[in-house]
């Protein structure tokens, strides 16, 4: 799964760590998720296209591999 | 995410005041066997043999050891983080499956490779390398994760 965490937050002005505050979670939380070194659950993707305020296909989208697996 | 089973924050710290004096205490008995007089007790056995109740004379000097290392290790490994969170449960799961994996090839070798007296060494340190592989693996990947956020910036 791609996501654009990093631009959302680049247009929305706001640091991982403010977005880990916003959504709860650890800043190696966002962090991971932006590596794409880990697939979040589904509550935190839809807080975070909340935070951004977009919906969850602005903000992640599924890749050919995520079929496969 | 609710993650479920764990103990209080707190509990981290309370785990290792037990653990470091368990360890201790444990490496002193490999080494020395000590049987201080004051911990000579009179014991309630279920299993001298299975099932006949007794009580025993017996110097509790290595049951109180394995208790510290065993409840320390536990509070250690399970107690929650300070921000418990969906990714954290993971590399806890991950950590807890690796250790498990790595508990029982040492156990396999051991069957395969030790004998005798040597075999029931391996067997006791045994009770406390899962818990001990596990933390120590959990730390390493928490650890891991925070030092990525340093590079980020």
């Amino acid at each position: 799964m791609k996501n654009n965490i990093k631009v959302e937050r680049a247009k929305n002005n706001i640091t991982q760590a403010q977005l880990a505050e916003l959504v709860k979670v650890s800043r190696q939380t966002i962090n991971a998720i932006e590596l794409g070194k880990y697939n979040l659950s589904t509550i935190l993707a839809l807080k975070i296209a909340h935070v951004f305020n977009q919906s969850l296909h602005d903000v992640f989208e599924l890749e050919e591999s995520d079929w496969r697996s | 995410m609710k993650t479920n089973y764990l103990l209080p924050n707190r509990f981290k710290k309370i785990g290792w005041f037990l653990f470091i004096p368990g360890i201790i205490l444990g490496i002193l008995y490999l080494i020395y066997e000590p049987q201080p007089e004051f911990l000579n007790a009179t014991v309630f056995a279920i299993a001298e043999s299975l099932f006949e109740f007794s009580f025993i004379k017996n110097n509790v000097y290595d049951e109180i050891t394995a208790l510290l290392i065993i409840i320390g290790a536990i509070f250690i490994a399970f107690s929650r983080e300070k921000s418990e969170d969906e990714y954290i449960s993971r590399i806890r799961l991950d950590s807890l499956v690796w250790a498990t994996y790595v508990n029982y090839i040492v156990v396999i070798l051991a069957i395969i490779f030790v004998y005798d007296f040597g075999f029931y060494w391996v067997i006791l340190l045994n009770m406390f390398t899962i818990l001990i592989f596990f933390i120590i693996r959990y730390n390493w990947a928490l650890l891991k994760s925070r030092k990525q956020i340093q590079n980020e910036e």
